[in-house]
């Protein structure tokens, strides 16, 4: 080992005199550190949610028709002379958010003169629309109704209409009606708002349309869209209350987020307004026991009735004939008396018979953010492991100086040996950095700090090795730092540090267990997020320890073949 | 001081070098020639132990030796034909650097690393990163780099290839330099006029044999003397040969023009001039350099 020491500092000054290694060993992996950092530091925020409420505060609905007339700009005209309440509009954007506040209850568009859409509003009595929808009647020669006014706006656009026509409706039952849950009263939007909170930021729309145009900028993750009576049927069971909720698959895990947190607190809604139902039936067959107010009823209780025959029984003491009669019915009573009890507890217990309990290993929630730092320092120790491996072997060959090294007193393994320690000094230092950077300044969970340094100095040793192999076969740091990317880049998608490895197919597994990387994210996920012992992960810190051993010998014996 | 017998390399089925023999006596300027491919770097590569022969041995100080083992190196110097040294390290950190893996201890070393500073003229520079050196001083680097430990003999692979004159000439000096130590030089050059004036002796290596050797006068009178072509008319024979006899030069005669050749002609050109005064015209001596040889010997090889 003679010389080390010199040539430790030598390949030192190497490094720090020269930009771009200084760059890509040891400040490259903190800019990712950084980018990754502020990728994921917000994460775990709430998902960005439209909400479209059609089941909201409004009083009413527009009723679209549509009619196809050569008469088109008469009934214009005639639409502008029924008085100086006729306003017009940019837009059906705006002509509908005009009618939803109640400036106008009438709209009629027609394709104007110069072939684009005029949208006039009006404030009409009911005589007034009436005699309107008489004129059109007359002028049509084809009458169209429609459900929504995105269906309406396309019929005028594609020329199936040459007018629209829409009126208030204030007739619709069961609009934003509130239901009682969890000790508050809620009407549609509130209870999405109350319940999605922890996991969304609801975003209020006044049209699905525009909602969809946020989707798909991708201003909102998805859209919620709460029809008309919608809490209505959550009340009263009558029908299957339908939330619409529309999310872009074009960004799978987007989409997939946005969906899990919409099915969790709808969930939560779900089981409470079962809940409430439950406790609503068993208080009702409970009254039926003890009598009372049965759903607006009074009623005699069981019990009282029990009482009665008993009193009655007794009244009765000397008819024997009766007091079979009587005995049959306090029978009965006693029965169903029983039996409403047991049905009450089982229905209790069988309205939500799951109820989930869900705690984290590490014994704390864990964020986005403490769970991608394990596999963050991993990469950083392959990449720079890996490269400072690589080029501090191949710098030899660029500067001509392998065949004068040789012809030194130098001990056999100094030149490998003082590669590895500085390497895996740098490595180490780097991610020690890493981690407490983490830990201190973002405020990262790391369990057993001091055992991911273990992990750390054992996976760097496998990484360095990758790096020696590959220096055999690169006569120029340039070629080393191209070999060392290629080589590193799959293996980054082979060891779950992007996607499980449990959702891998078996030979992929297979060849995940062959990449020492694997072993070092399991492990430092173990010892920082799961706070396991080092006995938890010796089997991983062995493997690393192996893979290192093996690599160092097969890098060190390639290096040494190539220079004889 | 080193001894090559029978030495051969094969790569791949390849001959690189066939039976090559030499010797390089202590204190000796050896220099090896040939074209390219012939050779030259394989049989440096196993002398200095980079790659093993595939027969032969190689004898120093007369006891077989393996070139791969350390005892042996210790005792050679390299300076490879490309300047070999750290970029970004200084001078001074690159000889301190070779001195501390030799072995050195710090204190003789802080000395040896002065010293070869000076030697090699780069005392001004020495802590400039190398990487800025003109090609020059890098190659006085690189040579200062290889004697470092002082070694018995030093191998120089066609050490001014790709130099300029000015900075060609300067190493020179300093080979002269380590001539005059009595340290061993083995030198492989593509440059005549430089194995002229280095070389005590020379080989001509050609497809791995070794086809010549001898002095640079030995190899250049392989191939003819020097002489002089002049104008003589004719009648002036009978005095042309008196003069020639008692010289001890012969002369021929090609129409008007007459070539004298024989040994130290330049000392003798005085008395012929004289003798034949006034028929002499267009009087031109001819020196046979040692490339007019070596490209005569190609040529008589192809």
């Amino acid at each position: 080992m003679r010389g080390m020491a010199a040539l430790i500092i030598k390949d030192w000054r190497l490094i720090i005199r020269n930009r771009l290694l200084l760059v890509v060993l040891v400040i490259y992996p903190f800019l990712i550190m950084g980018v990754i950092g502020a990728a994921f530091g917000d994460a775990g925020r709430p998902v960005p949610i439209a909400l479209v409420n059609m089941d909201g505060a409004d009083t009413g609905e527009a009723a679209w028709t549509g009619i196809e007339t050569d008469e088109a700009q008469g009934l214009q005209r005639r639409f502008r002379r029924r008085g100086g309440s006729v306003r017009e509009y940019e837009g059906m954007e705006e002509a509908m958010a005009a009618m939803a506040v109640g400036e106008v209850n009438v709209l009629l568009a027609s394709a104007d003169t110069d072939g684009t859409a005029a949208w006039l509003g009006a404030e009409l009595s009911r005589d007034e629309i009436d005699a309107i929808e008489q004129d059109l009647r007359g002028e049509a020669d084809a009458w169209h109704e429609f459900s929504t006014a995105e269906e309406a706006a396309a019929s005028l656009e594609e020329g199936r209409s040459d007018v629209l026509f829409a009126v208030w409706e204030e007739d619709y039952p069961y609009i934003a009606e509130t239901i009682w849950l969890e000790g508050e009263n809620h009407d549609a939007s509130a209870l999405v708002q109350r319940f999605g909170r922890d996991v969304t930021e609801i975003r209020e729309y006044a049209s699905e349309r525009l909602a969809r145009d946020d989707l798909k900028r991708g201003r909102v993750d998805a859209v919620i869209v709460l029809p008309r009576g919608f809490v209505h049927a959550l009340k009263t069971l009558d029908e299957v209350a339908v939330l619409n909720v529309i999310i872009d698959q074009s960004n799978l895990v987007k989409a997939e987020f946005a969906e899990t947190s919409i099915r969790g607190f709808t969930s939560r809604i779900k089981d409470g307004v079962v809940r409430n139902k439950t406790e609503a039936v068993v208080a009702g067959l409970y009254v039926l026991v003890s009598g009372g107010d049965f759903f607006g009823t009074e009623v005699t209780g069981l019990e009282q009735i029990r009482e009665n025959l008993l009193d009655l029984k007794e009244a009765t003491g000397d008819r024997p004939d009766m007091q079979g009669k009587v005995d049959v019915g306090i029978e009965l009573a006693e029965t169903v008396i029983a039996d409403i009890e047991d049905a009450a507890a089982y229905l209790r217990g069988t309205a939500l018979p799951i109820e989930l309990e869900v705690s984290s290993v590490a014994g704390r929630v864990l964020s986005a953010k403490d769970a991608v730092v394990p596999s963050l320092i991993a990469l950083s120790i392959l990449w720079t492991g890996v490269l400072c491996g690589a080029i501090l072997m191949v710098i030899e060959d660029e500067e001509g100086m392998r065949v004068r090294l040789g012809l030194t007193e130098m001990g056999a393994f100094s030149l490998v040996g003082s590669k590895l320690l500085l390497a895996t000094a740098v490595v180490f230092a780097q991610s020690a950095v890493m981690l407490a950077l983490a830990v201190a300044v973002f405020g990262v969970f790391a369990s057993n700090a001091l055992l991911a340094l273990v992990i750390i100095a054992a996976a760097s040793f496998s990484c360095i090795g990758i790096g020696l192999v590959i220096a055999a076969f690169a006569r120029q740091v340039a070629g080393a730092v191209v070999l060392s990317v290629l080589v590193s880049f799959p293996l980054i998608f082979m060891t779950g540090a992007v996607f499980p490895l449990s959702q891998m197919p078996g030979f992929m597994q297979w060849i995940a267990r062959a990449i020492p990387l694997t072993y070092a994210i399991e492990a430092l996920s173990g010892v920082m997020l799961r706070g396991e012992a080092l006995a938890d992960v010796a089997w991983q810190t062995g493997a690393l320890l192996a893979f290192g051993a093996g690599l160092l010998a097969l890098g060190s014996f390639l290096v040494r073949r190539r220079s004889v | 001081m080193i001894a090559v017998r029978g030495l051969s390399k094969e790569f791949d089925g390849v001959k690189a070098l066939r039976s090559v023999d030499l010797e390089v006596a202590r204190g000796e300027a050896f220099g090896l020639i040939g074209p390219n491919g012939a050779g030259k770097t394989t049989l440096i590569r196993i002398l200095t132990g980079q790659t093993p022969p595939s027969s032969g041995e190689v004898l120093f100080d007369g006891e077989e030796i393996d070139p791969l083992q350390p005892g042996y190196r210790l005792r050679i110097g390299l300076v490879p034909q490309e300047p070999a040294f750290y970029g970004r390290l200084t001078a001074r950190e690159n000889l301190a650097l070779l001195a501390r893996l030799y072995g050195i201890d710090r204190q003789s070393a802080s000395g040896r690393v002065e010293w070869l500073l000076s030697w090699a003229g780069l005392e001004e520079h020495a802590d400039r990163q190398a990487r800025h050196y003109s090609r020059g001083m890098q190659q006085r680097l690189s040579l200062a780099m290889g004697l470092v430990h002082r070694p018995d003999i030093i191998y120089l692979d066609e050490p001014t290839s790709g130099l300029d004159p000015e900075a060609r000439v300067s190493l020179w000096g300093l080979i002269d330099l380590l001539a005059g130590e009595g340290r061993s030089i083995f030198l492989t050059t593509h440059d005549m006029e430089e194995a002229d004036r280095i070389c005590d002796r020379l080989a001509i290596l050609v497809e791995g044999s070794v086809r010549e050797r001898g002095t640079p006068q030995h190899i250049k009178g392989l191939l003819g003397a020097d002489r002089v072509e002049m104008r003589l008319p004719a009648g002036s024979e009978g005095e042309l040969e008196a003069v020639c006899g008692r010289l001890g030069l012969s002369w021929r005669r090609e129409g008007e023009i007459v070539t004298v050749t024989g040994p130290e002609l330049p000392d003798k050109l005085p008395e012929i001039v004289s003798t034949l005064a006034g028929r002499v015209s267009d009087l031109h001596y001819r020196e046979v350099t040692l490339e007019d040889a070596f490209l005569r010997f190609m040529r008589g090889v192809d």
